[in-house]
């Protein structure tokens, strides 16, 4: 672990490599928790890199990571130079985390809150479970994203694979592009001006933005809404 | 959950090391046991067998009784046995014979011997290790590291379906189909109806494992005529569950994923070297150089076949 001053900023530099992560993790805290901006060396796809880290410190990972990364994040800004693996945010609560390239499986399942932007595309399950929080994709959403999300929003601008937004229950799932198919009770919506207007102010920061877009957005019809197993009609829907 | 990998080398060399180096980063998905199948340059005459014995103290009569029912069908021995020196109850033989005149009709008298000595694999080349424990542990006492050959397939296993034994590790040979194995990640939940099936046609199973099943699923329908891509489509349609599995033959290394996208499969592809796991960070361990490119096969329904040789035919 080496450190280097700025005039205001504390970086420090960890090597991952083939370093037991337990290792990895304190020093990463104890640089996080010092307010500090870690940068990850030789990360070879490692797992639970950035774990748990506390708001006001920053991480950039220089190449892949593996699962978990940010995972439990309270408001810590997070950039992946490359790839993630899966569940990267899981259940994060705030923060902001950029995936420089492509984003595994179940990328911010069970997030609450904060914002994962992924510059590729995304594996399936984007969004599993999320309640809170935006997951914008400048790729494409993979299989059955937006599964049971229960609230947020998830963004795609490259468009979607099959069975999208699969008995999502609150969330929102938008996409600019093709969708290959919509998964059980998930309905496309005409979203009005305000709708397109506070997605756009999502999109903004990122220099994402472009009015001249044409979105679906999707969510859920309902009709699992407190399923009914009596219901025949039901059943067949699934 | 469980691990497996897949390794192409681009020229024969040592592809037990790299194996070993795919299973030893994945060892947390799996410690119960690990396996190998190592590709070796193939003879032109005679199968490489590898068996386990279940009593240490009874090899000599073991590997007598085996020789005797060799001979019995126009073969026997072409090198000296040998076996591991482990001090465990159990122990891996490598056994090197001449030509069988009936093969599947020997491995059947053979399977005779299953109560206390089992086949694990026959082929040309191929050569099935494995054991109870992780990566480094069973690759010491075989010397997995040491083998060379062209190609081969990885497996860590965390047992769920059934029991924790050194033979009901992966890989599975495709009994009775010489130089066919499969490692799998997943689970089969029509398992017994097709085991059923498939025993009805007089295939034999040594075990309760649900990916010996695949084994002999894909090269039954490739013996019923299919190409091995006609039978991993297939597979992905009529089997039922959560999977990906890998099958490996003399010349190729296919995969099949089920239609739920359950359980992942990554790749670096250069140039028709290919190194295939569970994990990125596995393949990581081959392949360092960050720069180079990872493939995620993450989507449903997938299949795809890597040649030995350079050549890359479908994905």
């Amino acid at each position: 672990m080496t450190q280097a001053l700025s005039d205001t900023v504390v970086e420090t530099i960890i090597e991952v490599g083939d370093r037991p992560i337990r290792d990895v993790h304190a020093d990463i805290q104890q640089a996080a928790r010092a307010g500090g901006h870690v940068v990850l060396r030789n990360t070879l796809s490692r797992h639970n890199l950035g774990v748990g880290l506390p708001p006001g410190c920053t991480l950039h990972a220089e190449g892949s990571v593996g699962y978990y990364c940010g995972g439990l994040n309270t408001g810590a800004r997070i950039t992946i130079q490359r790839n993630a693996g899966w569940g990267c945010g899981e259940a994060m609560s705030a923060g902001h985390i950029t995936i420089g390239g492509y984003a595994g499986m179940s990328v911010g399942a069970a997030m609450l809150g904060g914002l994962i932007h992924v510059r590729g595309d995304c594996g399936p399950r984007a969004g599993v479970a999320m309640k809170g929080g935006t997951i914008v994709v400048e790729g494409r959403l993979g299989y059955q994203s937006g599964f049971m999300a229960h609230g947020g929003k998830i963004i795609a601008l490259g468009g979607a694979g099959p069975s999208c937004a699969d008995a999502l229950w609150q969330g929102e799932v938008w996409v600019c592009g093709d969708v290959d198919d919509l998964g059980v009770d998930a309905v496309i919506t005409e979203p009005t001006a305000e709708q397109v207007a506070e997605v756009e102010a999502i999109l903004d920061p990122l220099g994402l933005a472009d009015r001249s877009r044409e979105w679906r957005r999707i969510v859920a019809g309902q009709r699992l809404w407190y399923f009914q197993s009596r219901d025949a009609k039901a059943w067949l829907m699934i | 959950m469980c691990g497996i990998a897949g390794r192409i080398l681009g020229a024969p060399g040592p592809v037990g090391r790299d194996l070993v180096a795919l299973m030893a980063a994945q060892e947390h998905r799996g410690a119960d046991s690990t396996g190998f199948a190592v590709y070796g340059t193939p003879r032109e005459s005679g199968y490489r067998v590898r068996a386990m014995g279940f009593d240490r103290a009874r090899l000599e009569r073991d590997l007598a009784d085996f020789r005797a029912i060799l001979r019995d069908h126009g073969a026997d021995f072409a090198e000296e046995p040998s076996w591991d020196s482990g001090t465990t109850r159990h122990y891996l033989a490598r056994l090197v014979i001449t030509d069988p005149d009936d093969l599947p009709a020997w491995v059947q008298a053979a399977d005779a011997m299953t109560d206390r000595f089992e086949v694990q694999s026959v082929g040309r080349s191929l050569e099935i290790i494995k054991d109870v424990g992780g990566a480094d542990a069973v690759a010491d006492k075989h010397g997995v590291r040491q083998m060379n050959g062209t190609h081969g397939l990885g497996h860590a296993r965390l047992a769920t379906e059934s029991d924790v034994r050194p033979n009901a590790s992966h890989p599975f040979w495709a009994r009775p189909f010489p130089d066919v194995a499969i490692v799998h990640n997943g689970q089969i939940t029509d398992y017994y109806t097709w085991r059923e099936k498939l025993e009805r046609k007089g295939y034999r199973f040594l075990t309760w494992n649900d990916s010996e099943l695949i084994a002999v699923w894909v090269s039954d329908r490739m013996k019923q005529g299919l190409s091995m891509e006609e039978a991993l489509t297939l597979s992905i349609r009529e089997i039922d569950g959560v999977f990906t599995y890998m099958i490996a033959t003399p010349g190729a290394i296919g995969f099949a994923k089920d239609r739920f996208a359950m359980k992942p499969l990554v790749l670096i592809d250069q140039n028709g070297a290919i190194a295939a796991g569970t994990e990125e960070q596995a393949v990581r361990r081959v392949y360092r150089d960050d720069a180079v490119d990872v493939i995620n096969h993450d989507g449903p329904s997938l299949h795809g076949i890597w040649t030995v040789g350079n050549r890359r035919v479908a994905a």
